[in-house]
């Protein structure tokens, strides 16, 4: 970070620079116009240069362009807006003072340049554009905290809702996906239906394959059941355990007892080798259906309990199909 | 009459004060160049004293009054001061003694370092 001195006498400069340079302040760059330092603050530039400059001293009168026009020309740029400018000027009258300032200059010192002043109204400067320059940089890294906090909170909003093992919603999510939907089918008088998908002796299948293939399987059942529901509405949950629930908005029984029908066969077509199976060779799922108009007067558990029941049925019935409840009310 | 009364007392004044300055040693090295630089200004002033271009005898001028002081010369900002002032009147004769003082002045003047 530099200071950089403008003035078009050449003694001027030298004398500012060394009285810099005797306090310790060493990285300085020199303009002899104001059209110089524009050149060196990078003002013509599509990448400004402000970030190398903490501070201008700024001769007031010069030829061309003078002191007082070009400090309003670089504060006019909105990198330079922290960027102090001090004006050093030989007439130091209200007139020229109050242009100055109006121009975007922080201070002023007058000619001939007294080194206690040159010192003390330099530091100043200094020290006011550090701040400026700590309370940005602690800015900046707030909102990067927060950029990232968001992002987190998302991620985990979105784990909160997957079920660890299939990557499929969970139980939670499914609970506030299915109120959310039975409060929209009644608003809207749209069907509703919910599908229970129950695999077939999947006890017999953990204790005879153990564990870790039971997980393989179940994360197999999720993708082919997955792999049939068509509609981004659709919702397929794992419910608990081996069971599976399928939201399907705006379908009656009917349709949803297709989609059962396809995932019942997509299931079997995986083929899965299930050796004590009662019923196949292969993993197979029982699935209840029930849906159909919703009304005010309904409970929604009432859905989840008569799907729940259909699929009871189902594995009584020998398992392997699909059974339909009768309506909600 | 009474400007040039006031410029008499002022030259007056200006011969009677102590030539001895003292200059911050830091800045030493800078002074013979900056003495160098003055003598091409009293031929500067001059020269423009000669040929009427009082611009010149105001930017000299200035920029004496602004550097004398602060390298250690308050004479030499006083001059300058005078010298931009006789430009600005466009009188050419009262600059040209103005920088016949200043000629004096560093001839004589003795310098210390602290």
């Amino acid at each position: 970070m530099a200071i950089l001195i403008v003035d078009d006498s050449a003694d001027s400069r030298a004398l500012i620079k060394r009285l810099l340079e005797k306090h310790g302040l060493g990285d300085i760059l020199i303009a002899e116009s104001a059209t110089d330092a524009f050149a060196l603050l990078g003002l013509d530039h599509p990448v400004c240069l402000a970030e190398n400059i903490e501070l201008i001293l700024m001769d007031g009168v010069m030829p061309g362009i003078d002191g007082i026009k070009a400090c309003g020309l670089i504060k006019s740029h909105a990198c330079f807006k922290d960027v102090p400018i001090i004006v050093i000027t030989a007439s130091d009258d209200a007139e020229t003072l109050e242009k100055a300032f109006a121009a975007g200059a922080m201070d002023f010192i007058t000619k001939p340049v007294k080194q206690l002043e040159l010192k003390a109204r330099v530091n100043s400067a200094l020290n006011m554009k550090h701040a400026i320059d700590q309370r940005k940089a602690r800015e900046a890294e707030l909102v990067k905290v927060l950029e990232e906090l968001e992002g987190l909170n998302r991620e985990l909003s979105r784990l909160s809702s997957l079920d660890g093992l299939t990557g499929i919603a969970n139980r939670r999510h499914f609970d506030q996906i299915f109120e959310m939907e039975w409060r929209r089918a009644i608003r809207a008088g749209h069907d509703l239906s919910i599908v229970f998908l129950d695999i077939d002796f999947f006890k017999y299948y953990n204790d005879t394959y153990g564990h870790q293939e039971g997980d393989d399987c179940l994360k197999k059942i999720a993708v082919a059941a997955g792999s049939v529901l068509k509609r981004p509405a659709d919702l397929l949950a794992r419910y608990g355990g081996e069971e599976f629930v399928i939201i399907l908005p705006e379908t009656g029984v009917d349709g949803a007892y297709e989609v059962a029908q396809q995932i019942r066969s997509a299931i079997e077509m995986c083929n899965i080798p299930h050796s004590a199976s009662q019923i196949a060779d292969h993993v197979t799922v029982s699935i209840g259906v029930a849906g159909g108009k919703i009304s005010l007067a309904d409970k929604s558990q009432e859905l989840i309990a008569l799907a729940d029941k259909a699929l009871y049925e189902a594995k009584n019935g020998g398992r392997n199909q699909v059974r339909v409840a009768g309506a909600v009310s | 009459m009474q400007t040039y009364l006031d410029f008499c007392k002022f030259l007056v004044t200006e011969a009677s004060v102590n030539n001895r300055v003292v200059i911050d040693s830091d800045l030493e090295d800078l002074i013979p160049g900056f003495i160098e630089k003055r003598q091409e200004d009293i031929q500067a002033i001059n020269a423009a004293a000669a040929t009427g271009d009082y611009e010149t005898i105001i930017n000299i001028g200035h920029n004496l009054k602004g550097i004398g002081g602060g390298y250690g010369f308050d004479r030499i900002t006083k001059l300058g001061a005078a010298i931009e002032q006789a430009g600005k009147q466009q009188d050419g004769d009262k600059a040209c003694e103005l920088v016949q003082v200043m000629k004096t002045y560093l001839e004589h003047v003795e310098i210390h370092y602290e």
